[in-house]
């Protein structure tokens, strides 16, 4: 006993031998290293794991979330042919990847992976596509989720991704709220907003109307038709005009006349419809089966202003009904510059026919993501988020553009159109001419008039 | 924002009656088949949507008179071959099984139809005999200055007008309207005088689908030419029955012409619109259980 106590007290005036202080060394190193070994894929890009991220084995794939039924179906099947488009392009060249400056994509998939897709059908509804949604990103594994073509639905899908840790890429939304009080650092829009709208568009109503004219806006009731009321009031008041009423419309609604027979009985000598794709289609023929394109108020021919337009919609209102009407589109595929030749060009090889602009932002918006997550050199979405916030690039059909961190807004030209007459179109897709090309500085606004905060670049 | 101007007030009654006049000729179908087959017919608004695919496919191609006379015949055919491959055989089941199978039908029919035709609007050319608007003011000389409606819609209503006319004339005039509504009274007590009622029943269907046919012709360009219309119309055409009284015609115009005088009366108010049908409903329902015309023991 005694031995063994005296072998005891060799130890250094500290207490510790050198056998215990290896031992403590390697218990020590094994305990700091523990949460890492039972962190699943911790190491992977020197990252940990968020969303989807790390992406294990030779592909990557992307989520295409769009309205294949309901009221925006023709859209969401255009926007789903641009995805598929891109997807062959990122993996064997071609298109864009020609004209994107700067860009680091080669044609050879992304960061090495080839790119697969899965699709889902947000079905035009809310709950609908946040179910498509979460089916892609837990049982298909998508790095990254994009679609849309109704702002409720592109800002649900939105808050969803970033609860995740996907980054989702706005398809076709133009609601204020997307990349204003709703803005989330998981979401970027490329397509341009109702404030935009409103302020490229109220200057060229006031040279062709006068500064003299009462407004009456039918409203489709959702985040999107609300916001470009908004504008459109705040707008053309600036401007000089008068705003006579407002009133919500069901997005659902078909007949409209009960809501015309109120804008009839009031002293507005402007229709605004702040309505889209059938809506649209369906309160603008109304109007005209009233006899309104004819009508005259206050002296003054009653003129119709459909503040966002789409070929799509058009078409379906009919070339006579739409001649001369004014709206606002965020691309046309008679556009000539490099970028939207090459991009009208692989789509009609593709399918026949040129694209539409919902084809056009979805086209670019998953080039951009790819691009990013070249930049970054991995797919850590914090790291692809930093690569897209104030990326500034060109060729992508509006001219030089600014993917603006402050708000995940692309800052970029737009374009005033107008509706063409029957005798003045030269096919089935000519529709709307471009009165005017509103340059980037012009489309530009201060961010920090809309509330909403991007969040973290972690999710929580 | 409520005007109660002359004008805004015969505007608001006005378009009160042309809407009220698409859920009659709607209900007025829905109602026959309900009150004398007893059938709850989800798959009505379905119907509707083939008469409006119809009418704008044969309008476009050979004029809207082949529409008119082709679509409702078509649609009789159809309705006889509904009846007879499947309705006859919920007959004896649970009401709960006819909505379903209904209402799956009716789904089959709007994704079949927006499979052929699209999702967007169908533009309906309306002939041009029935294009342009109608100087009202020159007709009502109380009305002030300039007010027109299209003329369109006011050929909808007498439309409308006429059709019901024609539906109560072949009730109340005819043999066959009255073993048709002495079977709905009691059908069992038909089958022992030795009425085949089941054949009438069968034409009565194919009356129903006629009239979503005449529906359709006349409301496509006013409902517009889109897949999801006849869902859209189903329910409030379904409350225009419930409210006017199950099985009872003159019920359903009149519940037809209340629903569209609340909506045209409310468009200033998004909210009050949208709940308007089912406010009235509820009323409705608490005070006449029956519904507005609803007679005793039919259907009870």
């Amino acid at each position: 006993m005694t031995d063994v106590k005296s072998d005891k007290s060799n130890k250094s005036a500290s207490g510790w031998s050198r056998r215990d202080v290896l031992k403590a060394s390697s218990v020590g190193a094994a305990g700091a290293a523990a949460p890492m070994f039972f962190t699943k894929n911790a190491w992977a890009d020197g990252h940990e794991s968020i969303g989807n991220y790390p992406v294990k084995g030779s592909e990557v794939v992307f989520g295409f979330n769009v309205p294949q039924t309901g009221a925006y179906a023709d859209e969401g099947a255009d926007e789903l042919r641009a995805y598929k488009l891109a997807v062959k392009h990122l993996n064997n060249g071609g298109g864009m990847l020609d004209t994107l400056k700067p860009s680091m994509l080669s044609g050879n998939g992304v960061l090495g992976k080839k790119v697969a897709y899965v699709t889902g059908d947000t079905q035009t509804n809310a709950d609908a596509s946040r179910t498509s949604a979460r089916r892609m990103i837990e049982r298909d594994k998508v790095i990254m989720v994009t679609g849309g073509s109704s702002s409720g639905i592109a800002i649900a899908q939105q808050y969803l991704c970033n609860e995740l840790g996907i980054i989702f890429m706005c398809g076709l939304t133009h609601s204020n709220d997307t990349t204003g009080k709703d803005k989330q650092r998981y979401g970027f829009r490329h397509f341009f907003n109702a404030h935009m709208t409103g302020k490229a568009l109220a200057p060229v109503l006031s040279k062709e109307y006068g500064k003299d004219r009462r407004a009456f806006h039918l409203t489709a009731d959702y985040s999107w038709g609300h916001t470009q009321q908004q504008s459109m009031q705040e707008f053309t008041e600036k401007e000089g005009w008068g705003t006579a009423g407002n009133i919500m419309t069901p997005l659902k609604t078909t007949d409209f006349s009960q809501y015309l027979a109120q804008v009839m009985n009031s002293d507005a000598d402007v229709l605004v419809l702040n309505h889209y794709g059938a809506n649209m289609v369906n309160s603008l023929t109304n109007a005209v089966n009233f006899g309104m394109r004819d009508m005259q108020k206050n002296g003054k021919n009653l003129e119709i202003v459909v503040p966002l337009y789409s070929r799509l919609m058009a078409k379906g209102a009919g070339s006579a009904n739409i001649d001369g009407v004014l709206g606002t589109s965020g691309w046309n595929w008679a556009l000539q510059d490099a970028g939207s030749q090459v991009f009208v060009d692989a789509f009609v090889a593709e399918y026949g026919f040129p694209p539409s602009q919902a084809a056009h932002t979805c086209y670019v918006q998953t080039l951009l993501y790819a691009n990013a997550c070249e930049m970054a050199g991995s797919f850590y979405p914090p790291a692809v988020i930093k690569a897209l916030e104030d990326f500034e690039f060109d060729g992508a059909g509006n001219g030089s553009t600014l993917y603006r961190g402050a708000d995940h807004q692309c800052i970029k030209s737009m374009l005033v159109m107008k509706g063409k007459s029957p005798s003045a179109r030269s096919s089935d897709f000519d529709y709307l001419e471009v009165v005017q090309e509103v340059d980037r500085a012009t489309a530009n606004y201060d961010p920090s008039i809309f509330p909403g905060e991007l969040g973290p670049y972690k999710p929580a | 924002m409520f005007d109660l101007s002359t004008n805004a007030l015969f505007m608001m009654l006005l378009t009160g009656l042309q809407m009220g006049s698409i859920y009659v000729l709607i209900a007025l179908g829905l109602t026959l088949i309900f009150g004398t087959l007893g059938v709850v017919n989800f798959a009505h608004g379905a119907l509707y949507l083939v008469a409006i695919y119809l009418a704008v496919s044969i309008n476009d191609a050979m004029g809207f008179g082949f529409a008119l006379i082709l679509v409702p015949a078509i649609l009789f055919v159809l309705g006889v071959a509904m009846e007879r491959g499947l309705i006859q055989y919920f007959y004896n089941r649970p009401h709960t099984d006819q909505i379903l199978v209904t209402f799956g039908l009716a789904i089959v029919i709007q994704e079949v139809l927006k499979w052929f035709f699209g999702a967007n609007n169908i533009p309906f050319a309306i002939p041009s005999w029935g294009n342009g608007i109608i100087m009202m003011h020159e007709w009502f000389p109380f009305l002030e200055g300039f007010v027109v409606y299209p003329k369109w819609r006011l050929i909808l209503v007498v439309v409308s007008i006429i059709t019901v006319a024609a539906v109560f004339a072949l009730l109340h005039l005819t043999t066959f309207g009255l073993v048709i509504r002495a079977g709905m009274r009691d059908p069992e007590m038909l089958q022992f005088l030795g009425v085949n009622i089941n054949r009438r029943f069968m034409i009565v269907f194919g009356l129903g689908s006629l009239i979503a046919g005449v529906a359709g012709v006349f409301g496509g360009p006013v409902t517009q030419v889109s897949p999801e219309v006849g869902m859209h119309l189903l329910v409030p055409s379904f409350l225009v029955v419930v409210i006017g009284g199950m099985g009872s015609l003159s019920g359903a115009v009149l519940a037809g012409v209340l629903i569209g005088m609340a909506q045209s009366f409310t468009a200033h108010d998004i909210n009050l619109s949208t709940i308007i049908v089912y406010l009235i409903t509820v009323i409705v329902l608490l005070v006449r259980p029956r519904g507005l015309l609803g007679a005793k023991g039919v259907f009870e």
